[in-house]
């Protein structure tokens, strides 16, 4: 908790926990906000679509090319957006941190093993990677989780690995150790609680290249049809040529990815901080 | 020279193994079609004795054993095989592709490094000012951005709304051929402007952040009083500061160099540039699965080659480890 | 006319706690062709009094005071340009840790040659002539001139640098502490090379370190330094008759010096903070034989003709030489 307070001495930091407040309401609640569904399409009064409206009392930001409303399909994108981003970096940062732990703390082959299963992971290009699988299989938001988590674990894995070695080696682990602990304990009540902010500090990491990922993806087509998100929203307003002429349907998506990004950046660069005082003389 | 080659083969087999692991799960991926893969190469008006032929040409009725081993073979080998829609092998077209797209990484990457370089060593040396804090900040934000959305602002902008570049492609209709002609026309320079500075925007961080960090480093070294000790003017200094700060650099260009491959394939899609990328897209779409395998092949194996040269390369940039 | 003049010199380090007096008003005087050793614990102040005569200074240090006079002409008064102009040419430095002295990234020969390029227009064949005739000079090989600092020894390196402060042949060579982190046997030949360009080219030398027996070696005149102040400054009766009982402590810590000493002894206790330095004498907290009179500052007596002592019992040196060789006398007081 003592890492929250310290990420409101930055300024920086206060503004990117305000953003990520704000939106986690939005994806909370604003599909109970949104005046529209996000495929639903708006009529004028005389029963005809409201195509490619510059904002109106009807269509707040505006209306795509379908006649969808614009404000109504970034609050249900906010829910995918987010959604994405935070079961991806739970589930990269729960892989990559066991990974890491047994690594770290087992070494010999379990280190031997898991680390080259890293190294190969390193070597896997993600865009390219996603892509062939998705276009070989039906595209999910659930897909997408899954191909960012097998993206995303390699990095919090490596690091907490070198955290756990420079832990082991301290005093106070094998004097548990001789004191006839079991690993398990070990684990769970001298590396854990260590290892722990790294841990936020890469979940907090994995929620902005999750967004960043899935709106990628939705943007070149490869995402849940399904699902309203930001990147499908930039994919259909890139398609229709909307930057030539409609620029509310172009900039809502952007700037709301381009914000929430900057804003988890934020957070994490004050957090980084705190963790590695450090970088404060830089 | 012992150490670095053992090293070096050690970094060999691993990249071997990486590489391994990718085709097989491009193998894995491929036979995972939905129906019969023969399906896709196969013209309605085919006798089945015909269709049979195929198969039995491509090697389909053969134990997936054999199938896998003969891909492999073929993938080491660069033999991809023909596309299934364009008439030529997915070799030339991969090659085509690729040098587009080195058409506009190579000067995003120069510009990136040499403008970076300079722009880090001096934010480095005057330390402290608010010139120093605004370039810093700026680098962080540019990092965090998201790039393909920087790409279609300054296309709405510079295109679209001033009408000063052209929207997009490599050239305009009935433009320069061959590559030579190409690339020296100011009709392929108007058309790199904009996805140049994007790429450029966001690459340049690295080199900025990298730079200034090991600059801070070096400016409290020994070595840089005596040289202030022997009546140096101050620039020649700052150029000895900047050869030091330069090492760490070297390896990094090469991993940059690989992002800049993997985040190519969106700027490609936004600029229409007929690259790597933009090939891959479009191969997925069409179902062209020849062309998108080798695609993602050749990727996979620039970037960890490029890898491979940065572990290596610092090991003979710097004379201390030679 | 003297060669160096520095006068009542002070120097302050801005720390968190406050600001340091690193040096605080050290004054003496280097004539044509003498060898000055300066010599103190570490901390004492010794080396930022040569980084303030060599104007390299950290950013975080700054001259309060006083004077430092090259040939009649005050440093402080010059602009960076004349500034520029006269290091190296005029001081040169022999530096503290040859280890990381020498940019790794280029030749040593280029190292040797910027500084002559820096100073005078000279033909390249000529500045190779001139480096391969220093390489000589202090025992290297002139071929290795072109080998990258890394491919020297440590010996080797620090040779080197004596080649590249004689390269533009200064009127005054600084070395500090110029044999650390050599092995014994290296810092002898290293000490020889130096003591050939004072005693064979006739260089004006000021030689910093932390052991007596080198100064007493190579030394006319010596200034020892505590906690940014003189103590005793003098000839060769600095070590052979010492007045100042910091002085006695320091010959102590070299037997072959030790005032009739058995063993090596060595001061307990620690220098000063030297952001709120005590009043008086700076040694009291660890001086043997201090008494109340040094909790007021200590005049500058001078004892003999050349040779003064900043302490208030120069009366008692007699008794102090006595009792100072008898390691009970250096014993950690029982506070």
């Amino acid at each position: 908790m003592r890492g929250f307070r310290v990420i409101l001495d930055y300024p920086s930091g206060t503004a990117g926990a305000i953003v990520v407040v704000v939106f986690s309401l939005l994806a909370v609640f604003g599909p109970a906000i949104a005046p529209h569904g996000p495929f639903e399409v708006v009529y004028n009064t005389d029963h005809s679509v409201l195509r490619l409206s510059p904002p109106v009392a009807n269509a707040l930001f505006g209306t795509t090319n379908q006649g969808m409303d614009v404000f109504s399909q970034l609050l249900w994108g906010t829910r995918s957006a987010l959604l994405v981003g935070l079961l991806s970096a739970v589930g990269s940062v729960v892989l990559g941190t066991a990974v890491g732990l047994a690594s770290g703390y087992f070494g010999g082959w379990t280190d031997e093993v898991l680390m080259r299963l890293t190294d190969v992971a390193f070597g896997i290009p993600f865009l390219p990677f996603a892509m062939v699988v998705i276009s070989l299989s039906k595209p999910s938001l659930g897909l997408v989780i899954l191909l960012v988590v097998v993206f995303l674990w390699r990095i919090p894995a490596r690091v907490i690995r070198a955290q756990v070695l420079s832990l082991r080696s301290r005093p106070f682990i094998w004097a548990a150790r001789a004191a006839g602990a079991s690993h398990a304990r070990i684990l769970a009540r001298h590396i854990a609680p260590n290892v722990l902010p790294l841990s936020f500090l890469y979940a907090a990491i994995g929620v902005q290249t999750g967004v960043m990922l899935e709106a990628a993806l939705s943007f070149l087509g490869f995402g849940d049809p399904n699902a309203m998100s930001w990147g499908a929203m930039l994919n259909a307003a890139f398609q229709a040529g909307a930057m030539r002429s409609a620029w509310w349907w172009v900039l809502p998506p952007g700037v709301a990815l381009s914000l929430f990004v900057t804003a988890i950046f934020m957070i994490t660069r004050a957090y980084e901080e705190l963790l590695n005082p450090r970088l404060r003389a830089i | 020279m012992s150490r670095l080659a053992h090293a070096f083969s050690r970094r060999l087999l691993l990249l071997a193994l990486t590489m391994w692991c990718i085709l097989t799960i491009l193998f894995a991926l491929f036979r995972l079609l939905p129906g019969d893969p023969a399906a896709i190469f196969v013209d309605n008006n085919m006798s089945i004795e015909m269709i049979e032929h195929q198969k039995q040409l491509w090697g389909l009725n053969d134990p997936w054993w054999v199938q896998y081993i003969r891909y492999i073979a073929n993938m080491a080998l660069f033999r991809f095989g023909d596309s299934f829609f364009q008439n030529q092998t997915v070799a030339a077209i991969l090659l085509e592709k690729i040098t587009n797209t080195c058409a506009m990484i190579f000067p995003a990457l120069v510009i990136s490094v040499v403008l970076g370089t300079i722009i880090g060593a001096f934010a480095g040396w005057r330390r402290g000012g608010r010139l120093e804090q605004a370039t810093v900040t700026t680098a962080l934000i540019l990092h965090s951005a998201p790039s393909f959305f920087v790409g279609i602002l300054v296309l709405m902008v510079f295109s679209y709304q001033l009408r000063w570049l052209p929207p997009g492609g490599m050239t305009s209709p009935g433009g320069p051929e061959g590559f030579w002609d190409l690339i020296t026309s100011a009709d392929y320079l108007r058309h790199l402007i904009l996805p140049c500075m994007v790429l450029v925007s966001r690459e340049i961080t690295g080199p900025v952040l990298l730079v200034r960090s090991s600059m801070l480093e070096i400016k409290g070294a020994d070595f840089i009083d005596i040289l202030r000790a022997k009546g140096l003017p101050e620039w020649r200094i700052l150029v000895h500061a900047t050869r030091n700060a330069l090492l760490p650099l070297v390896t990094y260009i090469a991993v940059m160099t690989g992002l800049l491959l993997q985040g190519q394939v969106l700027l490609e899609i936004i600029f229409a540039w007929p690259g790597l990328g933009r090939e891959l897209v479009t191969a997925l779409a069409d179902l062209d699965y020849q062309v998108a395998q080798g695609a993602v092949y050749v990727m996979a194996l620039t970037i960890l080659l490029l890898n491979l040269v940065a572990d290596m390369l610092y090991g003979f940039i710097d004379p201390r480890s030679r | 006319m003297p060669l160096l003049e520095v006068e009542n010199l002070e120097v302050r380090y801005r720390t968190q706690a406050g600001e340091a007096k690193a040096v605080d008003g050290v004054s003496f005087v280097i004539e044509p062709g003498m060898c000055l050793g300066l010599v103190g614990e570490s901390g004492c102040g010794k080396s930022t009094v040569a980084k303030a005569i060599l104007g390299i200074l950290p950013p975080a240090g700054h001259i309060a005071g006083g004077a430092i006079r090259y040939a009649g002409r005050d440093l402080g008064g010059m602009t960076p340009r004349e500034l520029r102009a006269m290091r190296w040419r005029d001081i040169a430095l022999v530096p503290q840790s040859a280890m990381n002295a020498l940019d790794p990234v280029y030749t040593v020969e280029s190292q040797l040659a910027e500084a002559i390029a820096a100073h005078q227009a000279m033909p390249a064949a000529r500045r190779r002539g001139r480096i391969a005739e220093l390489f000589e000079l202090v025992g290297l090989e002139p071929d290795r001139a072109r080998d990258y600092p890394h491919q020297f020894s440590g010996g080797m390196r620090q040779r080197a640098m004596i080649a590249m402060a004689m390269v533009l042949d200064p009127g005054l060579i600084v070395a500090d502490e110029p044999t650390t982190g050599l092995d014994v046997l290296v810092q002898d030949q290293i000490l020889r090379r130096i003591r050939d360009l004072h005693d064979r080219l006739g260089k004006a030398m000021l030689l910093i370190t932390h052991d007596m027996a080198v100064v007493a070696e190579n030394s006319d005149r010596i200034v020892v330094m505590y906690a940014g102040r003189v103590m005793e400054y003098g000839g060769e009766a600095v070590f052979r008759t010492p007045y100042h009982p910091y002085t006695l402590g320091l010959c102590n810590a070299f037997p072959d010096l030790a005032y009739r000493a058995r063993a090596l002894i060595s001061i307990p206790g620690t220098p000063p903070n030297l952001v709120a330095p005590p009043e008086g004498c700076r040694f009291q907290a660890r001086c043997p034989f201090a008494t109340a009179r040094c909790g007021t500052p200590p005049p500058l007596i001078e004892v003999a003709p050349g040779h003064v002592v900043a302490c208030h019992h120069v009366d008692q040196a007699e008794r102090f030489r006595e009792r100072a060789a008898d390691p009970e006398t250096w014993r950690e007081p029982a506070r």
